[in-house]
């Protein structure tokens, strides 16, 4: 038979059986926890061994992702490979839903785990990823090759 | 040093007490909640967190004074002070140690169990003077509910009173050296600690102040010190109703089997503080365990099930000490 | 162009028209009248889940009539979807019911798949149904530990968070994000299990089993909670079908259907699993069969891990699908009942329209039924256990 009252002193019981399992907080920003690998925050630029980025400026990522937040303004070089003059990114308008880096054919781009991302100034809200570079061309590769 | 002067200095120090009394035990409020809540509670200002409440009183300080545009300004003005001065009123017949009490009143229980029911006064006034449907909800709640469980409470007390054949706390201790009343007195003291934790609005009985639904209940309109005081006539009554409890049930300022010891004498006030910090402790586990109840249900169990129940113990036990514990 | 001026001087004050159901005086009474209390349960409140506006006309504290007014979450999902693409829609109906975004991802996957005539690889069910039953154990988490709050009790809040958090952990190692997964595609999901994960599941599901009777002996045990909630908020059966409630609330006014069981998908139909039903539709059935239900949820898990089968996590689908002209309605059951998209598509790469049914509209459409004749108190503990999410109500 139940008295009236046991399962309120059984709730008692579990919450102090719940104090002494000690707290669970992870006590940022002394302690961080560690994402696992399939996490997805800002999108970051691959490179190459000899440091150029492996960008191709195919454009996929940028009809790819469905809130444009990706840019690439383009310009053409004198033997017809592309050279990159601006990848802007707008983090602040980023879901990070990972369309783009699914979508790259050349594995130029990664969603990196930078999750701290708050900051006090709206420019920050706008990165530029690759600036003034030339593009990661199969062509000019096969030219230097030949070349060489 | 003559007579008002040490009563003044009683005085300054019982408010001390007070308001040092507030600090501690807001902060040990957010600690006990959050432990029993698996998290840690305020820990980054100060060491361990200590110095929160102080910040939170500066800031309180410093925040723009807001009435609303259609409040009833006198009243909203004074409503909290309607609440925070009958709170300070009750610390004066509380005795910490043998001759420490602000006053000696022959009738000191009394004197604080009234000044204890001009609260629900104060409340009623400042959920009214809000002017906002919410507050008005919350201050009429409360209001039935400190009359519904003042009743209790007071019948509650008879059985120590009964016992030790005085209103005066002092003496009600006192009379506790060789046996404390919690054993006698069993039903009396579960019906305590049940009006106790009603008549300062705690979970399970915190209706007129339910968060989940009225937010901050008849307060919602306050901001700044004004809610300080409010928030903290919250705390001050909590230690009232426990030292009240001390006082009546475990003996005050007595350590078992060491009545006589000067050492433990000397430490009287210690051991109060000690007991009704303790007892604080257990209403912050059930505030933190418990969900709360229905404000029909509430005013039901009251009038219903405590109310009879006290009046027929306060009966048996005045029948059963006038004829078999013939002194 | 004549000279037109709008003559203002003879317009009508501005009046405040009540919405149906709500009076402002008692009928039927002498000169001496009170007037009932108009109170707004605004879209700002702690216990309203989400950004909900209850209209309560109050007797005192009775509530005498009720009426929910939605729409301050609308953010046009289904308008958007009709200019992404099919892989694309994925990321806006995570959003639409936030707290079981695989479920509705899953839903369209299955319109999509249907439409186009897909055959969706074995192990990529076996992968959503895990996926799946995940997320339900996350959402009736969050549903037990708000219905505690709004009862009054506070810790099962944080202890339920506390399982949340393994959850979404095991949840983002699986599918890249904590609450925004876009892991479901038409044609089955991104990509397969990481290696490792069936341990993790084995561990939290070992604890959550401890965890889960806690909280239930937390809530469902106190007698004050069961006073609370017993006898509140009686839905009959024949209102629940008039009404067409949906998921826990349904089965717990004693309609026997479940979406998983009777109209199976992914691979629900080689688990072994009970649907709990109660008869009495009050708030206390509400509570016992969702807790039920994530008994049931451990133990779909548990053999789901077991026996997950070997192969593919994706069929072969083009990048740009273009599914045939045509419509098709899928159906799953999400945490709050069944979850449909209705699918109209013209053969081109983007639908031509797609419809969101939500559970969750439908059960929040008995507030007057259930709410009229109760306390303020009970009001915010009906609302409580409907279990709604503003995200799917108002998309």
């Amino acid at each position: 038979m139940k008295i009236w009252g046991t399962g309120i002193l059984n709730g008692f019981r579990i919450t102090m059986r719940n104090w002494m399992r000690g707290p669970i907080t992870v006590q940022y920003p002394e302690q961080r926890l560690e994402l696992p690998e399939r996490a997805r925050w800002t999108v970051t630029p691959k490179y190459n061994e000899d440091g150029t980025p492996k960008c191709t400026a195919c454009l996929i990522c940028e009809k790819e992702c469905p809130d444009h937040v990706l840019r690439l303004d383009v310009s053409k070089l004198e033997d017809g490979t592309k050279h990159i003059d601006k990848y802007v990114y707008e983090v602040g308008a980023c879901m990070m839903c990972g369309l783009c880096t699914a979508a790259c054919p050349f594995d130029a781009i990664y969603m990196s785990h930078e999750y701290e991302l708050a900051s006090r100034y709206a420019s920050d809200l706008s990165r530029v990823l690759l600036e003034d570079v030339d593009t990661a061309s199969p062509r000019r590769a096969k030219k230097e090759e030949t070349d060489a | 040093m003559n007579a008002a002067g040490a009563v003044a200095i009683r005085i300054l120090a019982m408010l001390l007490l007070l308001l040092v009394n507030g600090v501690v035990l807001i902060y040990m409020l957010r600690k006990v909640l959050g432990r029993l809540h698996i998290r840690i509670g305020p820990n980054r200002v100060g060491p361990f967190g200590l110095l929160q409440t102080t910040a939170d009183v500066v800031k309180l300080l410093t925040k723009e004074d807001l009435m609303p545009e259609s409040a009833d300004k006198w009243l909203f003005w004074i409503a909290p002070f309607v609440v925070f001065v009958p709170s300070f009123l009750a610390y004066l017949p509380l005795a910490f140690g043998p001759d420490l009490a602000v006053t000696r009143l022959d009738t000191g229980l009394l004197f604080l169990l009234a000044a204890l029911s001009l609260i629900p006064l104060g409340v009623v006034m400042a959920g009214w003077a809000s002017n906002s449907k919410w507050s008005l909800v919350g201050g009429m709640r409360a209001a039935g509910q400190q009359i519904a469980y003042e009743v209790p409470l007071m019948l509650a007390v008879l059985g120590p009173v009964m016992m030790a054949g005085s209103m005066d706390l002092s003496r009600i201790i006192e009379a506790q050296k060789n046996l404390w009343f919690v054993f006698p007195q069993f039903i009396a003291f579960i019906i305590y600690i049940i009006a106790a934790q009603a008549d300062t609005q705690q979970t399970p009985f915190d209706m007129s102040e339910a968060e989940s639904e009225l937010i901050t209940g008849f307060a919602n309109e306050y901001g700044g010190m004004r809610f300080g005081f409010l928030f903290l006539a919250e705390f001050s009554n909590m230690f009232i109703v426990s030292a009240l409890g001390v006082s009546l049930f475990f003996g005050g300022w007595y350590v078992p089997f060491l009545t006589e010891n000067p050492v433990a004498l000397s430490l009287a006030p210690l051991i109060f503080m000690i007991k009704t910090y303790m007892g604080i402790f257990v209403m912050m586990w059930a505030r933190g365990s418990l969900p709360r109840i229905r404000v029909d249900q509430l005013l039901a169990f009251s009038w219903k099930a405590l109310i009879p129940i006290s009046l027929s113990w306060v009966v048996i036990w005045a029948c059963f000490q006038r004829l078999v514990l013939v002194r | 162009m004549s000279d037109v001026r709008l003559d203002v001087s003879r317009q009508p004050g501005p009046r405040w028209v009540l919405p149906k159901g709500l009076r402002r005086v008692p009928e039927g009474l002498d000169e001496l009248a009170t007037e009932h209390l108009i109170l707004n349960m605004g879209p700002q409140h702690p216990s309203t889940h989400g950004v909900l506006h209850v209209l309560l006309e109050l007797d005192g504290e009775e509530v005498q009539a009720a009426e929910a007014s939605v729409g301050y979450l609308h953010r046009g999902i289904e308008k958007l979807a009709e200019s992404r693409k099919y892989h694309q829609v994925g990321t806006l109906l995570d959003r639409a019911d936030y707290l079981a975004g695989l479920h509705t991802e899953t839903a369209f996957a299955l319109a999509v798949e249907r439409l186009a005539g897909i055959e969706v690889p074995r192990k990529a069910d076996w992968i959503r149904s895990l996926t799946m039953e995940l997320c339900r154990l996350a959402s009736h988490v969050v549903w037990a530990g708000t219905f505690g709050m709004d009862a009054g009790a506070m810790a099962p809040f944080l202890y339920i968070m506390r399982d949340r958090e393994a959850l979404l952990d095991i949840l983002e190692a699986i599918t890249g994000g904590r609450m925004m997964f876009n892991y479901v595609r038409p044609g089955g999901v991104f990509a397969d299990l990481p290696a490792g994960v069936d341990t993790k599941i084995r561990a939290f599901l070992d604890v959550f089993d401890t965890y889960l009777e806690e909280t239930d002996a937390l809530l469902g045990g106190n007698e004050i909670f069961q006073a609370r909630i017993k006898n509140v908020g009686v839905i009959s059966r024949d209102t629940a079908m008039a009404f067409g409630l949906a998921g826990g609330t349904m089965r717990a006014s004693g309609i026997d259907f479940d979406v998983r069981r009777d109209m199976p998908y992914a691979a629900y139909t080689e688990l072994d699993f009970d649907v709990p039903v109660a008869s009495g539709g009050d708030c206390w059935d509400r509570y016992v069969v969702r807790m039920e239900e994530m008994r049931q949820s451990v133990r779909m898990i548990r053999q789901l891990v077991d026996g997950m089968p070997e192969g593919d996590f994706t069929a072969k689908v083009p990048k740009v699908l273009r599914p045939p002209a045509g419509e098709m309605y899928a159906a799953v059951e999400s945490p709050r009942g069944e979850l449909g998209i209705h699918l109209v598509s013209d053969g081109g790469p983007t639908p031509y329209r797609m419809r969101l049914r939500s559970p969750a509209y439908y059960n929040l459409a008995i507030t007057d039924e259930a709410i009229a004749g109760s306390l303020i108190a009970d009001a915010v503990v009906i609302i409580g256990s409907l279990d709604i999410v503003l995200g799917e109500i108002d998309r």
